[in-house]
């Protein structure tokens, strides 16, 4: 079985180092209005940018599970 | 190691051959499109998202390339996939606010937009860093090509009596002139429909190595048994080896190397200027990274992951030692019968050539706007029509080229030293994105990101990083997570941290004492000699930047004098720009978007919801650039005079590359018809009789 260096550590570095940048940038595009909540677009492409950090996220456990237990 | 030379057959080269003239020929087609040079570079603002997605496809995999995801695929198993699936975190950042910035303040250069946002010596230093960072992407792309070629050719040749030996360096530039002279004659139109057909053809040849490949194994459970479990990973080992590990790699790909992509690749960027509006670059942009790039990842690394699964069951078929950066053109040779193994090779190499024509492309236009017309202004108040100069710039970009091609060639030499291609664009991308990096995103983010903080990130944060080239230890070591320190090439990746977290420092440094630099120009130029005084502070820290590029004294002398450096830079930048934070960062920031929209439009903004609706043409004789509809159409539209238009061939598959953009005039009574110029058909390129679409931008 492969460490945990080899494993979840990266996992977690990943999405939390990279997850700083991601929320910083959402609190940023928030706070300067570049998106306006009013339109039905900008809507939509706030969940895009949502769902595409949980959609990696997803594709990378479900990655590691089928290495580790497949 | 295993070499290999003289692979495949006559039918393949003969394919190869065939595909090569095919999709020059279908490149050249559409060279007609270029009427000015904004046709030329940015492809006239027109596309549909799905045909700018698909043309970055084959720039995004060529650039990263099958040779060295193959090779990495091989050495490591799936985190190969990596670098092409942790790209999203800057999504965000880019489709809210780089991408609107670069569309409504119709820049045409990265460094255009340093001389808006800061100043034009900001500029002049952002265009050297810049076309650095672009002849060493070709330079990459080069060598990828040099080795995806040179195990097919036989050793040496003699031809009427002479012999020659291949030699990689002599294969690049004979790949260069062929590229060169592609490019020099295609323009963007060109660059961008011949890759949506190769993003195509790429897919599919990746994906039919994959399955030919688990066919030779003998299907997918027994390639899956045979790679042992860390193989089977999508994240590499977090510190550990030097060559290949997940940390350095984030640090270097994940974060320096995404927000390059993603903001200063102008290859990449002009393929956003070129899509018909901001919403449309964004379904190409979050299409691209979220399907595309993980199909992408599996395309170009699978080879190498075949190659390993077949090592393991048949060491003698492929052996453990063969050069990683042969194993995609092995195992494609060993998988395929003769005529696909040619296709295949065909398929990567014009993916490579098109990465390099985007950048040579993107390199040439970034001469255009960032030397040769402000050396032209400078150089000359000779007053041309507008026709003629587009001219004179049309044969200088072409020249351009050509020069840039040469210089590409020679930027081989150095990354020919690195163990495989992955290494050198890793440690290519570590050393040169990080000051432009953060100077784009800390101008782009933060308002109060000055002048000076500016220039100080592109000289004292590029001194700074020579100084971690000369000492990684300590100064690297620091942020190393732990990685080992590889003498030959030490923390390759892991560097792209210490290069950010310098240039970081020193730009954020400077913003934050910005009161305080004011008071001290506005006391020193109340003394008598402040024009000589500060002329011989210029020139002292040029001075010292030479003593650290050169590694002159002793780390602890170099760190003190990079710190007085730091504060010559700060003053001597204060005092010669006119730096003002109102009218510098005016629709240039994330701040300023909705003013941004506005300027782009040159009034206010329209943001009804409109309909799409069709129409036909009729001819108006007209100077003026107006499009004239029906009452009941603009009202459908939700237009009104003054409104921007885009006027479209209703052919879907044409993907906008017959069209225009225009503004609506005074309506008129005929509903279903447009009154438009003959300028308007010729840059639409609009077919008799053949029905348009239409709808207001803003």
């Amino acid at each position: 079985m492969p460490s945990f260096e080899n494993t979840w550590l990266p996992f977690i570095y990943l999405y939390g180092v990279g997850g700083i940048f991601f929320v910083s940038g959402l609190i940023i595009i928030k706070k300067s209005k570049a998106v306006n909540f009013e339109k039905k677009r900008h809507r939509y492409w706030w969940k895009i940018t949502y769902f595409g950090f949980f959609y990696y996220m997803a594709i990378h456990a479900l990655l590691i599970l089928a290495a580790l237990y497949l | 190691m295993n070499a290999h030379h003289s692979l495949g057959t006559s039918t393949d080269w003969i394919v190869m051959v065939v595909y090569f003239i095919a999709i020059m020929l279908f490149g050249s087609y559409f060279s007609k499109y270029n009427r000015t040079t904004t046709d030329f570079f940015f492809g006239g603002r027109r596309f549909k998202w799905w045909l700018i997605a698909m043309s970055i496809v084959a720039t995004g995999v060529g650039s990263h390339s099958f040779i060295k995801y193959s090779a990495k695929g091989f050495e490591a198993g799936f985190s190969s996939t990596m670098t092409y699936m942790n790209d999203w975190f800057f999504v965000p950042f880019f489709i809210f606010g780089w991408l609107p910035i670069i569309i409504y303040t119709k820049i045409r250069s990265i460094p255009e937009y340093f001389e808006k946002r800061f100043s034009p010596s900001t500029r002049f230093l952002a265009t050297l860093l810049l076309l650095l960072y672009m002849i060493g992407y070709v330079g990459i792309g080069f060598l990828t090509m040099g080795k995806a070629i040179l195990p097919l050719l036989p050793p040496e040749f003699t031809i009427l009596g002479m012999h020659f030996n291949i030699t990689l360096m002599g294969l690049v530039i004979v790949i260069a002139l062929i590229v060169g002279i592609y490019i020099t004659y295609g323009g963007q139109t060109a660059v961008i429909f011949t890759d949506l057909l190769q993003g195509f053809i790429l897919i599919f040849a990746g994906m039919l190595v994959f399955f030919l490949g688990l066919d030779y194994i003998g299907g997918f459970g027994l390639f899956w048994n045979a790679l042992p479990t860390s193989w089977k990973l999508p994240l590499a080992n977090f510190n550990n080896p030097p060559g290949f590990n997940f940390v350095g790699i984030f640090w270097q790909d994940g974060i320096a190397g995404s927000v390059g992509f993603l903001f200063m690749n102008m290859g990449l960027i002009m393929r956003f200027m070129a899509t018909k509006s901001v919403d449309e670059g964004r379904k190409a942009a979050t299409f691209n990274i979220l399907f595309m790039l993980p199909i992408s990842a599996i395309v170009v690394g699978n080879a190498g992951w075949i190659g390993k699964a077949i090592s393991v069951m048949h060491p003698d078929v492929i052996p453990p030692d063969t050069n990683p950066d042969n194993i995609f053109v092995v195992v494609a040779n060993i998988i395929s019968l003769p005529g696909v193994f040619g296709f295949v090779m065909a398929a990567l190499t014009a993916a490579l050539m098109s990465t390099v024509d985007t950048l040579l492309n993107a390199t040439a236009a970034i001469y255009i706007n960032d030397v040769h017309r402000p050396a032209k202004k400078w150089l000359s108040k000779k007053i041309r029509s507008l026709k003629e100069e587009d001219k004179q710039e049309l044969n200088a970009a072409r020249i351009a080229t050509v020069i840039f091609t040469v210089m590409g060639v020679l930027a081989v030499i150095p990354f020919e030293s690195f163990p495989t291609v992955y290494e050198a664009h890793g440690y290519f991308h570590s050393t040169l994105t990080p000051p432009l990096v953060v100077g784009i995103f800390l101008g782009v983010f933060w308002k109060k990101f000055t002048n000076a903080a500016v220039i100080a990130t592109f000289v004292v944060g590029v001194a700074l990083m020579i100084l971690g080239m000369y000492y990684p230890r300590p100064l690297i070591e620091v942020f190393a997570h732990g990685t080992d320190y590889d003498p030959q090439h030490p923390y390759t990746y892991i560097g792209a941290l210490y290069n950010l977290f310098v240039c970081v420092l020193v730009g954020v440094l400077t913003t934050v004492t910005r009161k305080q630099q004011k008071k001290l120009i506005d006391w020193i130029k109340t003394t008598p000699n402040h024009k000589s005084l500060m002329s011989g502070l210029t020139f002292v820290s040029g001075g010292l930047f030479v003593i650290i590029l050169f590694n002159l004294a002793s780390l602890p002398v170099l760190l003190l004098l990079s710190a007085i450096m730091l504060v010559l830079v700060v003053l001597s930048s204060n005092y010669y720009s006119k730096y003002s934070e109102k009218t510098h960062t005016e629709g240039l920031t994330v701040w300023g978007i909705a003013k941004a929209k506005e300027m782009f439009k040159g009034r206010k903004v329209n943001d009804r919801d409109g309909e799409i609706i069709k129409v036909n043409w009729k001819i108006k004789e007209s100077d003026t650039d107006l499009m004239y509809f029906s009452k009941n159409d603009m009202a459908k539209m939700a237009a009104d005079p003054g409104d921007l238009v885009y006027l479209c061939d209703a052919r879907r598959y044409l993907g906008g590359l017959k069209s225009v953009h225009s503004t609506y005039g005074e309506p008129h009574d005929e509903d279903g018809i447009v009154y438009i110029t003959q300028e308007h058909i010729d840059q639409g390129q609009f077919v008799k009789d053949k029905v348009l679409t239409a709808e207001k931008e803003m």
